[in-house]
């Protein structure tokens, strides 16, 4: 139960999702060649479209895919956790996202802010690394916060698992329109400048995306040590595998499950600012749109497993960056919903979960 | 006394009884199945969309009724198929992801011939069959303090018709509750496997209460767009949260509570919002920020409904032991 990670299933979700992956692209470029092949002229300027300046469209959205995926998957590590641990299909996580971002913006931004119901305008303006240092701190107690106040407290009245998750609907209600009421209804941009882009090779991308990429993969693989090598996390995988058996040999589950959720609350935060400067803004609604495709990847990757979220995330963003090299952009979402539904059918426990009755 | 009329009207208006009947819709799916839907409001816009894009390419008005109908029970279908064999929360995920792919279809581009994109579907474009049939005035119509259109848009006409299907389909609800059908729904929702264990085939009757519960969705979506006109983020997920939280308000598997949830909702926002905007300063709680306010008092009530009354105002507890 404690073991490390089954090599296998690592293997295998590395061998999926690189099959997936290569799938996809082969897919495209035949479709690309295809359509150069045709004599529609409207095919050959996509073709022509495509490399232009040096840039090969497939690889550019393969990047962005992986940029997005990575995350994306800083956001849904801890609706798998609090999934894994709890049993909560938790509909507030993405407001958490959302309020990493806009907390940011309010410890950082040079315009005059306010505080719901409080009519005194003032600035805070910190500069921006401590800004979001402070705003994931305190997106972190949040998660304290909810736990010991809301959720601890229904597991203690032992309200059943729908109720709760028609609760964090009702919560997430809530938190999005406090939001709106509190940022209004523009999105909000966290760095003014415009990050210009490098070229390499076929691909650009500018530096603050790579220093994104680069803060996510350390969380990333922080928390994977965590789960790996400490006691805590230890303690944490096997809360998720049987809670009734850690509580027997001597895990304080109730305080395992605290931790998790302050974690979760921390990279939700983060992810919310690292997206917020890769989309260049963050609306008030942004981090709703964006649970959709949090559920996507971790229903994926495998509902409650923590490496599935990643790798469902991965996925997700890949797919849905990848569709709009043929498919109008306002589609991404949906498509990446669509390959959701098409999991489901195939494979409903995910890619990275056991085979087991889910019904 | 301006907000007790504007209350009184909310109170009957026809995308009262259009919430009221989706709600029916998914008093089939939660209160009676058990059926975790997070995507009525998904139904609602298929609904809605087949209707008016029908009537707006020249089709009678009967025959684009039968298609939004005949929509939402497809997509109950494709949705159902992969779902209905698993946990009650994937059917939860995969719905609230699928009204979402809808609105996300309806409002894109490429299908803006179709679809109108995001600025939807204008009223005129469907709304003149419906109104013909209106055997009410074609001018302004005041009864006791409310004052409403004879046959156009929001009028009494559509009011009697809404109100009338909220009623017909309660009744329906009602026979079908106490039959012995919906005994075996009622079984599911309480548990499925002992249902299973007499032989029961459960994959089908759960399909059969969703398809139900979607096509009276459908309808509610169709008056609703009757009322308003057809936009694809009007019908976004807080549609769906609304619902249910009008669903439990009222009393889930009680035949009045999608009814009386509906009245109490729409009533209470716009009591909340009249006394708000009038009691506190413009400079603590600005117009534009009534909207949101409100709905955080929404979101709240669903809340602290679930955890200290889940059955609501009618309801009976040991009914609804929210088998999940």
């Amino acid at each position: 139960m404690l073991a490390t990670l089954d090599r296998r299933v690592l293997l295998r979700a590395v061998l999926v999702f690189v099959i997936a992956a290569v799938g996809v692209t082969a897919v495209l470029t035949m479709g690309g060649a295809a359509e150069a092949a045709s004599t529609d002229p409207s095919a050959a300027a996509t073709t022509t479209a495509a490399t232009t300046g040096g840039t090969n469209i497939i690889a550019q959205n393969f990047l962005n895919g992986i940029v997005f995926g990575l995350l994306l998957a800083l956001a849904s590590v801890g609706l798998s956790l609090i999934y894994g641990t709890t049993g909560l299909s938790n509909f507030a996580h993405g407001e958490m996202v959302t309020f990493g971002a806009m907390l940011t913006y309010f410890l950082a931004t040079q315009q005059p802010v306010s505080l719901p119901l409080i009519p005194v305008e003032f600035t805070i303006g910190l500069p921006f690394i401590p800004a979001a240092l402070i705003a994931v701190a305190i997106a972190s107690g949040l998660g304290w916060v909810q736990d010991k106040v809301l959720w601890s407290q229904l597991r203690k009245r032992r309200v059943g698992m729908v109720q709760q998750m028609i609760v964090s609907i009702g919560l997430s209600l809530a938190l999005v329109n406090l939001i709106q009421w509190w940022m209004g209804g523009r999105p909000v941009r966290l760095i003014q400048a415009v990050d210009p882009r490098h070229q390499y090779g076929p691909i650009q991308i500018g530096n603050q995306t790579l220093i994104s990429v680069g803060i996510a993969v350390a969380a990333l693989v922080g928390v994977a040590f965590f789960l790996q090598r400490t006691r805590l996390g230890r303690a944490t995988r096997a809360v998720s595998d049987n809670p009734a058996l850690a509580s027997a040999s001597g895990i304080k589950v109730d305080s395992i499950i605290r931790i998790v959720w302050i974690m979760a609350a921390g990279l939700a935060a983060l992810g919310g600012i690292l997206l917020a400067l890769y989309q260049q803004g963050m609306s008030f609604d942004d981090g709703t749109q964006l649970l959709m495709m949090m559920f996507a990847a971790v229903t994926l990757g495998g509902l409650g497993h923590p490496y599935g979220a990643l790798v469902g995330s991965l996925v997700i963003g890949v797919v849905a960056e990848m569709s709009t090299v043929w498919l109008p952009p306002d589609l991404k979402f949906a498509t990446a919903l669509g390959i959701l539904i098409l999991v489901l059918l195939v494979r409903p426990q995910g890619i990275l979960g056991k085979a087991e009755r889910v019904g | 006394m301006d907000i007790l009329t504007n209350v009184l009207t909310t109170a009957i208006a026809p995308s009262t009884a259009a919430f009221a009947l989706a709600a029916i819709g998914l008093n089939f799916h939660f209160g009676l199945t058990g059926l975790l839907n997070m995507g009525q409001a998904g139904f609602m816009l298929l609904g809605m969309y087949g209707f008016a894009i029908s009537l707006s390419n020249g089709l009678p008005i009967w025959l684009a009724l039968i298609i939004g109908l005949a929509a939402a029970a497809v997509f109950a279908l494709l949705l159902g198929w992969p779902t209905l064999k698993l946990r009650g929360d994937y059917l939860a995920i995969v719905t609230i992801a699928a009204a979402e792919m809808v609105r996300f279809l309806g409002r894109s581009q490429s299908l803006k011939d179709l679809t109108g994109a995001s600025s939807g579907i204008r009223g005129i474009d469907y709304k003149e069959p419906f109104e013909t049939l209106s055997p009410f005035p074609d001018s302004i119509v005041t009864i006791g303090p409310i004052s409403m259109h004879g046959s156009r848009s929001s009028s009494w006409w559509l009011t009697t018709v809404t109100w009338g299907l909220v009623i017909l389909f309660s009744l329906i609800y009602w026979r079908l509750s106490k039959s012995p059908w919906g005994r075996v729904l009622k079984g599911v929702r309480e548990d499925e496997d002992a249902v299973r264990s007499l032989g029961k085939n459960v994959y089908s009757y759960k399909m059969q209460a969703l398809v139900i519960g979607g096509v009276i969705g459908a309808f509610g979506g169709i008056m609703w767009a009757l009322g308003n006109s057809v936009q694809p983020d009007s019908m976004g997920r807080p549609t769906t949260f609304w619902l249910w939280t009008l669903l439990l308000l009222g009393g889930a598997a009680t035949v009045f509570g999608p009814m009386l949830g509906s009245v109490l909702f729409w009533s209470a926002l716009t009591l909340v919002k009249g006394v708000a905007g009038a009691v506190i300063p413009d400079t603590v709680l600005s117009p534009t920020e009534l909207e949101p306010f409100s709905l955080v008092l929404v979101g709240v009530t669903l809340m602290l409904l679930v955890i200290f009354r889940p059955q609501g105002v009618l309801g009976n507890k040991k009914e609804l032991a929210f088998n999940g």
